[in-house]
């Protein structure tokens, strides 16, 4: 990989591909940990997001452009609101919201404190998490692919 | 009533849903927009038929009764539907059809339109839930999704100028105004540590503060920036021209009157209803309307650029609306109060009918011959006869012809306002001049010699002339058992409204 114009140094990017992952991994650990410590869906698909702008930002716009597909975050953005919307639908027969993998089963009904419980909240958490991520780095790559300065 | 969440959940799958089928091409997602937001116009006539029959309404979300355990206090969100609310969702149903089926023919030429839809159906989103929620931290976030929906569409045609300065200039000052009502519902739960309207109605008339008096003018000044009220107004003259026509037809005929007008009364009434000197409030908004009345309808006048003119015509509009509302407060519990409440009801709900009418009109206006320039329009009435023709409707239904549906409500307004003080009425009717003078110029000039730009325009295609014809139809239908349709819905909607104890007794009866 060349240093185009607009790139970081190799310092910077040698750290990005150390980092990266690291943020990555993360990020993810809060959101599937929304139950049970701080943080949740929202923080985790930020966190998670700063991966992808820290990507962005060391490789610059050539490279990003290379591996960011739009169709493919937006439709993610998408799925995300589905699976939440699905997972606040799966108690309609009592009411919308109604937590009835909590109360029935057949999984994430496990004990108050451990990974698998606590009902629809996990799956809401990764739903969000998925939108969050994706939204705010098809934010920033938009933001960044931009035109240009001057007309 | 299990059909309720529907009218939040088949718009939210909608929306959702949209990036996936945008994959699909153009038609599939006019198709799916169509599609969505005329099941939300089923699921909301058929949430108003209920609710005419049956009564208020109360949802729970999350389990079957708002109380929490061991307690008698309501902990959860809870969806309140009473006759006024079933009232504006019908409105906000039928409108929204009309605007997302006029979009598939009068957007063609745009691009962005994924985008487009999919904001089109949050505006709606976010409108069904500030007229079915009973809660008041939920009514913010509705009120912030159709209001950051509606900054985007305001700004939606971004290569030009003015989309984007009346889109900064509308989300700055809206941001504003949104903040005004966030600060007032942590006032209030700072102080009552409850969210829950019926609930806190409860504890604001056990114990009245200074806090919440604070609150409720955090709260007016907001909403009546929402609603387009003069002295803040601006925004509104400038995002109507800005946006695309379908936009500022909802804009106009649903956005100012959910998130402004509709939530003044709501909190006015179901939640301050007791605890506060009605008749203070009311002049209050008494006299806000009074300006909004002359200012609206007197810069309608002036103006060339057509979208304009009906901008300020919807100011002016929104006063009757105010006017009507704040006697309903300051005379309650009289029968001119009743009538007055009813009209501004009225009035809402058929000022909706026919400004998104005319605006549907100017977008085909517009979209057939590029200009806006009143003064380049003369003479459409020779090529554009069907539009001319549903013009001519719309502008005499808005100025309150006997035959139409304007007659009536203004009527209404006008009745209450003589009798409730002579001088609240002869501003009414001044107001009504200047809106009369207004609409008679534009029709002048429709009607005139064609000049030469109109020579080659014609009826638009049938995607954007049915939502005319439809909406046209019921202008004229309504207009036709005008006393009917006051006695049998919009009194009892007036005295659903009015009546805070029902309300309250709703929501701690458990349903």
């Amino acid at each position: 990989m060349s240093t185009t114009d607009g790139d970081m140094g190799v310092v910077v990017r040698t750290s990005a591909r150390a980092t990266i992952p690291l943020i990555g991994i993360f990020g993810a650990y809060i959101v599937a940990h929304g139950h049970l410590t701080p943080g949740g869906g929202f923080q985790g698909g930020a966190t998670i997001a700063g991966a992808g702008i820290l990507f962005l930002l060391a490789f610059g716009l050539e490279e990003m452009k290379r591996h960011f597909n739009k169709n493919l975050y937006s439709a993610l953005e998408g799925i995300g609101g589905l699976a939440f919307l699905g997972a606040a639908m799966l108690g309609i027969s009592v009411a919308f919201f109604y937590n009835t993998l909590w109360h029935n089963g057949p999984f994430f009904n496990g004990n108050p404190g451990t990974l698998l419980s606590a009902g629809y909240l996990p799956i809401m958490n990764l739903a969000v998490g998925l939108k969050v991520f994706t939204g705010l780095v098809s934010a920033m790559a938009g933001l960044a692919l931009y035109r240009r300065w001057r007309g | 009533m299990m059909a309720l969440p529907y009218l939040i959940i088949i718009p939210l799958f909608g929306v959702f849903s949209m990036p996936v089928v945008s994959l699909a091409g153009r038609k599939a997602r006019e198709a799916w927009a169509a599609l969505i937001s005329g099941a939300t116009l089923a699921v909301g006539s058929w949430v108003f038929y209920w609710v005419y029959r049956n009564g208020t309404i109360l949802y729970t979300l999350g389990a079957k009764s708002p109380l929490g355990q061991g307690v008698d206090f309501p902990i959860r969100i809870v969806w309140e539907v009473d006759l006024f609310g079933a009232l504006m969702v019908l409105m906000v149903t039928l409108v929204s059809f009309m605007a997302v089926v006029y979009s598939t023919g009068y957007m063609r030429h745009d691009t962005g339109l994924d985008k487009y839809y999919t904001l089109i159906l949050i505006l709606e989103l976010g409108m069904l839930g500030i007229a079915i929620t009973g809660d008041l931290f939920n009514f913010y976030v509705f009120l912030e999704i159709m209001s950051i929906a509606s900054y985007a569409l305001v700004a939606f045609r971004n290569d030009t100028w003015e989309g984007i300065e009346a889109g900064i200039k509308y989300m700055f000052a809206g941001s504003l105004a949104s903040s005004l009502v966030l600060l007032g519902i942590t006032l209030l739960y700072g102080q009552y540590g409850t969210l829950t309207m019926g609930y806190l109605a409860v504890k604001l008339s056990q114990n009245p503060t200074v806090t919440a008096k604070v609150a409720l003018a955090l709260f007016i000044a907001g909403l009546l920036f929402k609603s387009g009220a003069s002295p803040v107004h601006m925004w509104l003259a400038d995002a109507h021209p800005a946006a695309p026509s379908s936009i500022s037809a909802m804009h106009s005929g649903l956005v100012i009157k959910i998130g402004g007008l509709y939530a003044l009364a709501r909190i006015a009434f179901s939640i301050y209803g007791a605890s506060i000197s009605r008749e203070t409030v009311g002049w209050v908004i008494i006299i806000f309307a009074c300006i909004t009345l002359i200012v609206g309808n007197a810069m309608a006048v002036i103006q060339t650029d057509m979208k304009r003119l009906l901008a300020y015509s919807s100011v002016g509009q929104v006063g009757y609306i105010l006017l009507g509302l704040g006697i309903g407060l300051a005379a309650y519990g009289s029968h001119t109060g009743e009538v007055a409440l009813a009209g501004a009801i009225y009035h809402t709900f058929n000022h909706a009918l026919m400004k998104a009418l005319l605006f549907l009109i100017a977008g085909a206006v517009i979209h057939q011959l590029g200009t806006r320039n009143l003064n380049e329009l003369s003479g459409l009435a020779k090529t554009m006869p069907k539009t001319t023709f549903a013009f001519l409707v719309g502008a005499a239904a808005i100025v309150g012809m006997p035959p139409l549906n304007g007659f009536a409500s203004k009527w209404l307004i006008y009745e209450s306002s003589a009798l409730f003080n002579p001088v609240l009425g002869a501003i009414a009717i001044i107001g009504t001049a200047f809106c009369t003078a207004a609409y008679v110029r534009v029709l002048y000039t429709f009607f005139g010699r064609p000049s030469e730009k109109v020579l080659e325009a014609k009826d638009p295609e049938a995607s954007m002339l049915w939502p005319m014809i439809i909406l046209a139809i019921a202008i004229i239908v309504m207009g036709l058992f005008p006393w009917q349709i006051s006695d049998r819905v919009m009194l009892p909607v007036a005295r659903a409204l009015e009546d805070q104890l029902a309300y309250v007794a709703t929501l701690m009866g458990g349903g």
